[in-house]
C-alpha cells in the first residue's frame, strides 16, 4: 500500500480557497483531506489517485465545538478526541460522544474529523449513522460562493456517496437545541472499538409528562449504509421508554431491515444485534432524556 | 516535490519530498531515525510507527511527509534524556513490556501520551488505550504491568514498583 504520485499539495487557510482550488481541477481529481484516518487508506490502495491533495488543517473556520442557547455547531474538522473532551455535549446530543469514543483506536481518534467522517460515509461507521439519529442539518459551501444547508438525511445517499457537490465543501454541522431530549449510540464489532458489524443511534424527546414526542432511529453496519427505521420510531412515540414497547419497536425494526450475511455475521445475528443493542441504547437515551446520567 | 521543514526531536529538518512520501518514511529514511517502525507495510493497522505530532498519538503511516510540514514531531529516540530512560521506559524494562521489541517504540510513543492525559489510569482504561498498537510476543500482559508500574497508581498505591 504506497499512495500513486500526487502533483500538487495545498493548504489553504480559508474555505473560499479550499474550494477555489477544487475548482482549478475536473471532478474527482483533486480531494480534500482532513483528518485522512479513511481517505489515506483509499489512497495508499490507490482505489483513490487523486492529482491535487488539498489539505484542510489550517483552515481555523473548520475547527471548534460551539454550544450556545440556539444549539451546538461542530465544525467539519473537529476530531473524535475533541468531542470525547467536550464538558458541555447536552444530553439531547450526548450519541455523539458515545460514538467518538470508541471509533478506532486512540491513535485514530487524535486524526479522525467528524465532516470527514460524514462525507466519506462510509457503511461500517459510527458518525454517519450518529449524525442521521440527531438530525443534523450540514452545512455546505459551493465554489461560486453559495451556500446551502442540507438535512442529514438528505445529505447521506448511500455507502461511499453522500450530496455533497464536487465543487463543495462541508464546513460544519449543525443541531438545534433540544429540551428533555437524550440520545445515546452503541455499537458492536468483532473487537473492542473495531467497525460496527452494527450500531445503533436512538433520539428521544419527551413531554411533560415523560411520554415520547419525537423519536429518531438510526443503523449503521448494514450494506445499504446509515440508515433510519422509520417504523421502530412510529412505535417509540407515546410511550414513557417501557422496556415492552423499546423490544417492540426494536423487533419490528429487526425484521423490516435488510442485513447482509458477511464473514463477520449472518443476517439473523445481525438482527439480534439490532433488537439487543437497540433495547439498550433506546433505554440509555430515555434516561438521558429524562435526566438522568 | 514539496521542500518542508519538519522538527524531530528538537532538531529541524529540512528536506525536499515527493508529496506522495509517508511521514514514516519521511522520519526513517530521510532523518535516519530508524527507531520508529513499520510493521503493517503501511496498513494503518499495527501502531508499530506511531509517533508523537505536536504531542500528540497518530500512526505515522496515516499521513503524508507534507501534512507535517512547520510541525513537531516526537520519535523514541527523542523519549530519553541521553542514557537516562523515562519512567515508562524503565517500567517497560523491569516488566519485560517487550520481547523482539519490534512494536516497542509504537507502544511507548502512544502510551506516554496516554499517562499525561490519564495518570492514573485503570487496567481497562490502560488495555482500551492499547488498541491501536499490536504486540505479537508478549500477549499485553507484561506491557500493561508496564504502563500501571509508570503510572501515578504505582506511585500512591505501591502496587508494583518494579
Amino acid at each position: 500500500m504506497y499512495p500513486a504520485v500526487i502533483e500538487e499539495y495545498v493548504r489553504p487557510t480559508t474555505v473560499e480557497d479550499a474550494v477555489d482550488v477544487l475548482g482549478r481541477y475536473p471532478g474527482g481529481e483533486a480531494i480534500f483531506l482532513a483528518g485522512g484516518q479513511s481517505v489515506m487508506q483509499a489512497i495508499k490502495s490507490r482505489m483513490m489517485r487523486p492529482r491535487c491533495v488539498i489539505d484542510l488543517q489550517d483552515i481555523s473556520s473548520l475547527k471548534g465545538i460551539a454550544v450556545n442557547a440556539d444549539g451546538i455547531r461542530l465544525g467539519a474538522m473537529v476530531r473524535y478526541v475533541d468531542i470525547v473532551r467536550c464538558a458541555e455535549l447536552p444530553p439531547a446530543y450526548a450519541a455523539l460522544r458515545d460514538a467518538a469514543q470508541h471509533v478506532g483506536d486512540r491513535q485514530v481518534r487524535n486524526r479522525g474529523t467528524i465532516g470527514g467522517s460524514c462525507c466519506w460515509n462510509y457503511l461500517a461507521s459510527c458518525l454517519p449513522a450518529t449524525v442521521l439519529a440527531l438530525g443534523g442539518t450540514m452545512m455546505l459551501l459551493r465554489q461560486d460562493g453559495h451556500r446551502r444547508e442540507m438535512a442529514v438525511d438528505d445529505f447521506l445517499i448511500g455507502p461511499l456517496e453522500t450530496a455533497r457537490g464536487d465543487d463543495e465543501i462541508l464546513t460544519a454541522i449543525h443541531f438545534k437545541a433540544a429540551t428533555r431530549t437524550g440520545s445515546a449510540y452503541q455499537k458492536w464489532g468483532l473487537l473492542k472499538d473495531a467497525l460496527p458489524v452494527v450500531g445503533v443511534c436512538v433520539k428521544v424527546s419527551l413531554d411533560g409528562d415523560g411520554r415520547c414526542i419525537a423519536a429518531r432511529i438510526s443503523l449503521s453496519g448494514l450494506a445499504a449504509g446509515a440508515q433510519r427505521a422509520p417504523g421502530g420510531e412510529i412505535v417509540l412515540v407515546g410511550s414513557a421508554g417501557e422496556t415492552g414497547i423499546i423490544e417492540k419497536a426494536f423487533a419490528m425494526i429487526a425484521e423490516q431491515v435488510d442485513a447482509q450475511s458477511d464473514q463477520w455475521a449472518n443476517s439473523a445475528y445481525r438482527q439480534q444485534l439490532i433488537r439487543t443493542l437497540g433495547r439498550e441504547v433506546a433505554t440509555r437515551a430515555f434516561g438521558r432524556a429524562r435526566g438522568e446520567s | 516535490m514539496k521542500t518542508i521543514q519538519v522538527t524531530i526531536n528538537g532538531e529541524l529538518y529540512q528536506e525536499t519530498v515527493p508529496i506522495r512520501m509517508l511521514l514514516v518514511d519521511f522520519i526513517r529514511e530521510r532523518c535516519g531515525l530508524t527507531g520508529t517502525h513499520v510493521a503493517c507495510t503501511y496498513e494503518g493497522v499495527c501502531g508499530a510507527c506511531t509517533v508523537q505530532l505536536d504531542g500528540e498519538a497518530i500512526k505515522s503511516c496515516m499521513l503524508l511527509a507534507v501534512q507535517a510540514d512547520g510541525h513537531r514531531i516526537t520519535t523514541v529516540e527523542g523519549l530519553a534524556n541521553g542514557s537516562d530512560l523515562t519512567p515508562l521506559q524503565t517500567a517497560f524494562k523491569a516488566h519485560h513490556g517487550l520481547q523482539c521489541g519490534f512494536c516497542t517504540p509504537g507502544i511507548l510513543m502512544n502510551m506516554t501520551e496516554f499517562l499525561e492525559k490519564n495518570p492514573e489510569p485503570t487496567d481497562d482504561e490502560i488495555r482500551y488505550g492499547l488498541i491501536g498498537n499490536l504486540c505479537r510476543c508478549t500477549g499485553y500482559v507484561h506491557i500493561v504491568d508496564a504502563v500501571r508500574a509508570a503510572s501515578k497508581v504505582a506511585k500512591q498505591g505501591g502496587q508494583d514498583g518494579g
